[in-house]
């Protein structure tokens, strides 16, 4: 069953097309790896999706619903909720507090329970404290938990990003560059965390650079040039691909 | 008064607007900070020509005063703006706002509260027997005069825009400016020295607010709120035009300076003293309809 | 673990407490018996305590729109000044410049605070999407507009007189003037600590999560789902109906109102206040401001003993609260109090 769809997607940026006639689709459940070279496409066909940009032309479909240019926070509330490839943490905050954010419906973000301090919202803010320690905890964050983000180093922050967005409990997360800076122990760790993932049922799609790391991790690998789709399919069937070693490889 | 002899207040108001709002928007787009002392440099550039042209003739005293108020400008960056150029737009314009205060009150402690005047000689030209053209109660055409003062400074003015332009396209320092004002990064790749064209800058808004402001202590008086009370439309102008460029402040000026002077021309006389707020009116409303100006860049968060 | 962990800057029910038991005793020592003798000397003290009271609450609204969203609302006196002038227009009787309706002056305070939190909802509607520094100008320009219509429309706001004959009700129970000055004073803190507590409630709460997550990254905060637009327009719409309410008591303390009370200069005693204690924390912004109109109290007496006019010992003042706005932000940004890497600023 597919649970995103793009089809037809363009974004023009002063002229140029960064993203020319693309369609993909994504099934649930699946895992999904897509790479190119540099200025490929690939962060802007995220931000399409994700809502951080408008796209020029085509649609985008989530769960059966055309999303195309909803706003980034009404997606993520549905369960389209991305990272980003410079790890954007919120550095003025502690690592517990980046965490407890990201939990969805928390009565206490609203101005009356917050004042009236309401049952029902401290019983979610309970639940939410308690999830997010968890979370803090599975991402072997605790020792560091009440540190500001802005002390993290470059990997912690790639953690911190993940544990933050699993607060939402994503049907489809999108993962730009998770491995970007990140020391080759902790590449695989954060690898194993996706693949696990995704064995619980998330569908999943990662941007990446890191060519063998993406190619062992994914089920499906889509290449990008010059902002259309090249080649989709199977890794190995990919990496062969004659155009794939021209454009990417051969460099 | 009849509208043409507005359109001529517009032009000379916006003729000493865009003199000083071009050192606005360029300390605006290469050191990226709104300077809200910047109206003070103007009243330093009225009392530095003031006291020189007590001793001098005029032009030279003119002079002094660019000198005077160019220097100022590059020792108040030093001081203040320059060390936390790191810290980001608001520190500094917080920075600039405490900056100003300052600098107004050792002003008024040095030079009092009356106002002083350039002495010189205007020779006035009136153009009478115009047709009036009356439309309500304003009149389209009517008799107007110009001043050998308002000549003076639309020439100074213009005179400006040529010596700019030359200099933004001629000069190694002025495409640097350019290069900057698009992107520091860039430049800074390409091996500008980011701080000396800072620096540069600093003294060519200096240099620019002290002209500006001889040319309106001739048109008006020189007092401690000379400056101060153009800074709001100085500003308009400059985000009018897309903050960052100089061309773009130029068309701004004359737009707010026009702007400000018809105000003028359809307020009944009770409420003239809302042509200023009017200028801010206009501020707010391109900062609300086309934050990016009449070309620049975009001010909204992404 | 218990929301209580995250509470960092006191417990609000504390001032809450304080705040009740403070309005309660000014109201009853108000309608009393008794009478209090104030002396010429004393009477300046409590004069600046009234205002320090109202200035608190200026801060601290100005504290959740910078301190916990990082608004720059650079303009925040226009917001006290429009609660003032609503009360005023509403409540005056027979003022001899401008307009006066004599409605009842709760009706009027009231009112002050919805005008004030309208404006703050039209200002905010239309420049909350501007870069910070754009923001600050957007908002500085319209107090510096709202001055001008002011002077302007004499008909309406009483041009540069303003507006007299507002009723002052603490005055009309307690009678004579030390027994007004001193009620006025505690209801004032006391009002002044009920607003502490609300605002902390609301900012240790996960409201307030959201808040400090928006002066942090914007785009991050809406990546995990909340509608940051929503959250500024209110942080911006709640620190506007407070100053409005401040407005309104001013008003009604007062007895009048003019455009000489609403300059610039009140901006800038909260803006300084707030960074010099340490934006984002409520209790610093209030020591703050404490130490900054310490300061002007400190400068009336000093008039007295300087060898200079009023006129230059004005100027003087400006000049240290100017160097001090400059200091502060280049040697101690998070401010005396204020938590350096919270705030992401180098100490």
């Amino acid at each position: 069953m597919t649970l995103l769809d793009i089809v037809d997607l363009e974004k023009e940026f002063g002229g140029l097309l960064a993203v020319d006639d693309l369609s993909l689709s994504v099934d649930r459940g699946e895992l999904v790896g897509v790479m190119g070279p540099n200025g490929a496409g690939k962060s802007t066909l995220f931000n399409c999706v994700s809502g951080v940009v408008e796209p020029t032309d085509g649609t985008v479909a989530f769960d059966g619903e055309d999303v195309t240019g909803e706003q980034p926070e009404v997606l993520a509330r549905r369960g389209l909720v991305r990272t980003f490839q410079h790890t954007r943490q919120l550095g003025t905050m502690t690592v517990r507090e980046n965490v407890r954010l990201a939990a969805p419906d928390q009565a206490g973000e609203r101005t009356l329970p917050a004042l009236t301090r309401s049952q029902g919202m401290q019983e979610t803010e309970r639940r939410v404290v308690e999830r997010a320690d968890e979370l803090v905890e599975a991402f072997e964050l605790d020792h560091l938990a009440d540190e500001y983000a802005s002390n993290l180093s470059g990997g912690q922050r790639k953690l911190l990003e993940l544990a933050r967005v699993l607060m939402l409990d994503p049907d489809l997360l999108l993962l730009d560059e998770p491995f970007a800076g990140v020391n080759p122990t902790l590449t695989n760790d954060i690898a194993d965390r996706i693949r696990a993932l995704n064995d619980e049922g998330m569908t999943v799609v990662v941007i990446e650079h890191e060519l063998e790391t993406l190619t062992a991790l994914v089920d499906r690998l889509v290449v990008l040039t010059q902002g259309s789709v090249l080649v989709d399919g199977d890794p190995e069937t990919v990496l062969e691909d004659e155009r794939v070693v021209e454009a990417y490889l051969g460099e | 008064m009849g509208l043409v002899q507005n359109v001529v207040f517009g032009l000379v108001q916006g003729s000493y607007i865009a003199i000083a709002a071009i050192g606005f928007t360029m300390i605006y787009g290469i050191v990226n900070m709104i300077n809200f002392a910047y109206g003070e440099y103007l009243t330093i550039g009225a009392f530095v020509g003031v006291l020189a042209a007590g001793v001098l003739p005029l032009p030279v005293a003119a002079l002094v005063a660019m000198v005077g108020a160019g220097a100022a400008s590059i020792a108040l960056a030093k001081l203040f703006f320059t060390p936390i150029n790191e810290t980001g737009p608001v520190p500094m314009l917080l920075t600039s706002i405490g900056l100003g205060l300052v600098l107004r009150n050792v002003i008024r402690l040095g030079a009092g509260r009356s106002a002083r005047y350039y002495d010189t000689e205007s020779a006035t030209y009136e153009f009478a027997g115009v047709p009036e053209v009356p439309v309500g109660s304003v009149d389209l055409l009517g008799n107007f005069f110009v001043t050998s003062r308002m000549l003076v400074v639309v020439g100074c003015a213009v005179a400006v825009f040529a010596i700019l332009h030359a200099l933004l396209t001629r000069t190694d320092v002025g495409i640097a400016m350019r290069a900057m004002s698009d992107s520091e990064d860039l430049a800074r790749v390409r091996g500008i020295d980011t701080q000396m064209i800072r620096n540069s800058v600093w003294v060519l808004a200096g240099v620019l607010a002290g002209l500006a402001g001889v040319l309106l202590g001739i048109q008006t008086n020189v007092s401690v709120t000379t400056g101060f009370s153009q800074i709001l439309q100085i500003l308009a102008a400059a985000i009018l035009g897309g903050a960052g460029s100089p061309y773009g402040a130029i068309a701004g000026s004359y737009v707010i300076g026009l702007v400000v002077a018809l105000s003028t021309a359809f307020l009944p006389a009770d409420m003239t003293g809302l042509s200023s707020a009017v200028a801010f009116l206009v501020l707010v409303v391109v900062l609300l309809v086309k934050p990016s100006g009449i070309a620049g860049e975009e001010v909204r968060e992404a | 673990m218990s929301v209580a962990d995250r509470i960092r800057d006191g417990d609000g029910t504390l001032a809450a407490v304080a705040g009740v038991a403070a309005v309660v005793l000014a109201l009853l020592f108000a309608v009393s018996p008794f009478t209090v003798g104030l002396p010429g000397e004393l009477s300046v003290f409590v004069e600046v305590g009234v205002l320090f009271g109202l200035y608190v609450i200026l801060v601290l609204g100005l504290d959740l729109q910078y301190g916990h969203t990082g608004l720059v609302n650079f303009g925040h006196v226009v917001f006290f000044a429009v609660g003032a002038y609503t009360a005023a227009i509403l409540a005056a009787q027979d003022s001899f410049a401008g307009t006066s309706l004599g409605y009842p002056w709760p009706l009027a305070l009231v009112a002050g605070v919805l005008v004030a939190a309208v404006v703050g909802a039209v200002v905010g509607a239309t420049s909350l999407r501007l870069r910070d520094d754009f923001l600050a100008i957007a908002t500085l320009a319209t107090a510096e507009i709202f001055h001008t219509v002011t002077v302007n429309f004499s008909g309406t706001f009483g041009g540069s007189t303003g507006i007299f004959g507002v009723p002052q009700p603490v005055a009309a129970v307690a009678g004579d003037f030390g027994k007004t000055m001193l009620a006025t004073l505690v209801l004032f803190l006391g009002l002044a600590a009920l607003t502490y507590a609300i605002v902390t409630r609301l900012t240790t709460a996960p409201y307030g999560r959201v808040l400090r997550a928006i002066r942090a990254d914007e785009l991050v905060t809406r990546s995990v789902g909340k509608s940051t637009f929503r959250y500024k327009m209110q942080a911006f719409v709640y620190g506007a109906a407070l100053a409005g309410f401040a407005g309104g008591l001013f008003a009604l303390y007062n007895g009048a109102v003019a455009p000489s009370f609403f300059t610039i200069q009140v901006t800038v005693t909260v803006w300084i206040g707030m960074l010099l204690g340490g934006a984002s924390n409520h209790r610093a912004v209030i020591g703050g401001l404490a130490v900054i109109m310490g300061l002007r109290l400190f400068s009336r007496f000093a008039n007295d003993l300087a060898p200079v006019t009023s006129g230059e010992f004005a100027s003087l003042r400006l000049i240290v609260v100017g160097m001090i706005l400059v200091l502060v932000i280049r040697y101690r940004p998070a401010g005396i109090w204020g938590d350096a890497e919270e705030l992401g600023v180098d100490s």
